[in-house]
Formats: structure tokens, sequence, C-alpha cells
């Protein structure tokens, strides 16, 4: 079974993949590309939370 | 990477559409070629001798050949067996690209095609060791010389979050297509063999007899050249060992 802190990150990129389906199912040429789907993961799961820990 | 020609774009007061979209994306002359076993080998060589990647030739070959072989699900099939430009086709899901892309959407994800994606999406949940970060680093880090090189001017958590993305980017856009597809359009769910029967599907010609025995007799050949080179190879391995002791 996974630990709690693999479940955790699970956690944050089933939060991202919920909003990346809303924003997909609201404008659909945002699930065409491969790429696309890379850059918003690196956003959201990557760049955000490196900023927010420099912030805060 | 054709696919934006099979269903045509508009750029400036340019439309730009194959005028026969199938034939472009699946025959010859087209680009059918580039779903061939051959097509695999060819970029894969390349990739190989070019790049000097054994790993980068092997996956290229290995996501080609399943690209070019999961293709042969659908009613128009693919030449797997090119520069011989029969068309393999097994059937099971409807080849609807020459709709246009949202109608292909609407029926990819209707059909039989939509429960072999799903058939994945769950092997890959059930095998998510493979997510993790120590599985990451132990394994593919270390086994691909491209992640040290770019890990020189990205940080390792951005790659593996990049490495993650193919699995991401899969299972959202299956699910999303779905949500679109039947909680927003109301397109029905047709999961019978060809299907979705509703939409106007593209089909090749049955094979004949003789077309069938002469993919029998290529995939037999395959399976035997594997076999002997196994065998043979088990026997070198064993006098080789012989030798040394």
């Amino acid at each position: 079974m996974p630990s709690s802190s693999q479940l955790t990150v699970a956690a944050g990129y089933v939060a991202a993949g919920a909003v990346y389906v809303a924003l997909g199912v609201w404008y659909t040429d945002f699930l065409f590309s491969f790429f696309v789907g890379l850059g918003y993961l690196l956003l959201v799961a990557w760049l955000v939370p490196l900023c927010v820990r420099r912030i805060f | 990477m054709s696919k934006w020609f099979v269903y045509g774009i508009h750029i400036g007061g340019w439309d730009l559409k194959a005028t026969d979209p199938v034939q472009f994306h699946r025959g010859w002359p087209g680009v059918g070629f580039t779903h061939s076993l051959l097509y695999g080998v060819v970029i894969a060589f390349l990739f190989w001798r070019l790049l000097g990647s054994k790993t980068w030739a092997v996956s290229f070959l290995i996501g080609q050949w399943a690209h070019a072989i999961t293709d042969t699900g659908d009613t128009v099939g693919t030449m797997l067996f090119f520069p011989w430009t029969i068309h393999i086709h097994f059937g099971a899901w409807a080849y609807a690209g020459q709709t246009g892309r949202m109608t292909d959407a609407a029926a990819y994800f209707s059909g039989p095609g939509a429960v072999w994606d799903l058939v994945w999406i769950v092997y890959g949940i059930f095998s998510w060791r493979v997510l993790t970060r120590s599985y990451f680093e132990r394994h593919v880090y270390a086994a691909d010389a491209f992640w040290s090189r770019a890990n020189r001017f990205i940080p390792l958590a951005a790659l593996l979050v990049a490495y993650r993305a193919a699995f991401f980017y899969g299972t959202t856009r299956w699910i999303a297509w779905s949500l679109w597809a039947h909680v927003v359009h109301h397109y029905p769910y047709d999961i019978s063999w060809g299907g979705p029967h509703w939409v106007p599907a593209a089909h090749s010609p049955s094979l004949t007899w003789l077309q069938l025995v002469g993919v029998g007799a290529i995939v037999g050949a395959g399976v035997a050249i594997v076999v002997v080179s196994r065998h043979e190879f088990g026997r070198r391995s064993w006098a080789a060992i012989r030798s040394r002791t």
C-alpha cells in the first residue's frame, strides 16, 4: 500500500487533474496536445508550489 | 503528428485539409506508412545510430509498434506490413477521422476504443509504484543519460513531474473527453463491436484468403526468427559459461 506521504502527493495530482478536466471540458482545445498538458502540470505541480514555498 | 491535416485547420484565409483524410492518414500514397512495423524499425535505427541511445531506440520501437498495432483495432486499420499496402484491421471500433476532430472524439470516447483506453488507465493505476519518486530515481533516471543531462539545467523535482505527465495526460484527457461527450453533449454510448454505429465510419475492404495466407506467413516467419534466435542465444550463453569454468 502507498505511504501517507505518497498518498498526499497523489492527492495533489488528483486535484491538479480535476482542474485540468474542468478546463478541458470547458475549452476542448486544451485537451488536444500532450505538451499543453505537460506545461500545465509543470506549472501547477512544480512551479506554483516552488514559488509559494519561496514566498512563505 | 499528421492528424491536423486529417481534421483540417484554418490559418488566416487558408483552409488546409486532406482531400481524402482516410487515404492521407492511413493509406498509400499518404502517410499511412508511419503506422507500419518497418517505419518503427527505421526510425529506431536512426535514433540508435544518430543519437547513440539504445534506450531511446528500443523505447521508440515499443511505442510506435504499440500505436501501429493498436490502430489495427479500428475499421480502417493500418498497413502494418508496409511496403505491402493491405490494411490489417479487426474492426473493433469505428474510424471517424474524416468526420472532423469533435465528432471523431465523441465517437472514439463512446465506443470500444474508450474501453480499451480505460483498460490501460486501470493497469497504470495498479502499477502506481512506477510513478513514485524512488522508482524514477532508481530505475528511470539511472537508465537514461537524458535525465542526468537535463538535470544540469532543470531541478529533479521538475523532471519527476515531467515523467509523470504522460500518465497524467492520458488519464485526465480520457475523463475530460468522456464528460464532454456524455455529460455536456449526450452522445450515446455504443460499445458493441465496430461501434459506435451512429457515426459514419470509414472501412477498409476485408482481406482475401490469399492475403490472409500471406499475413500468416509473415507472422509465422517472425515468430520462428524470435524462437530460433532465443534458442541459439541460449546455446551460445551456455557455451560461454562452460568455457569459463
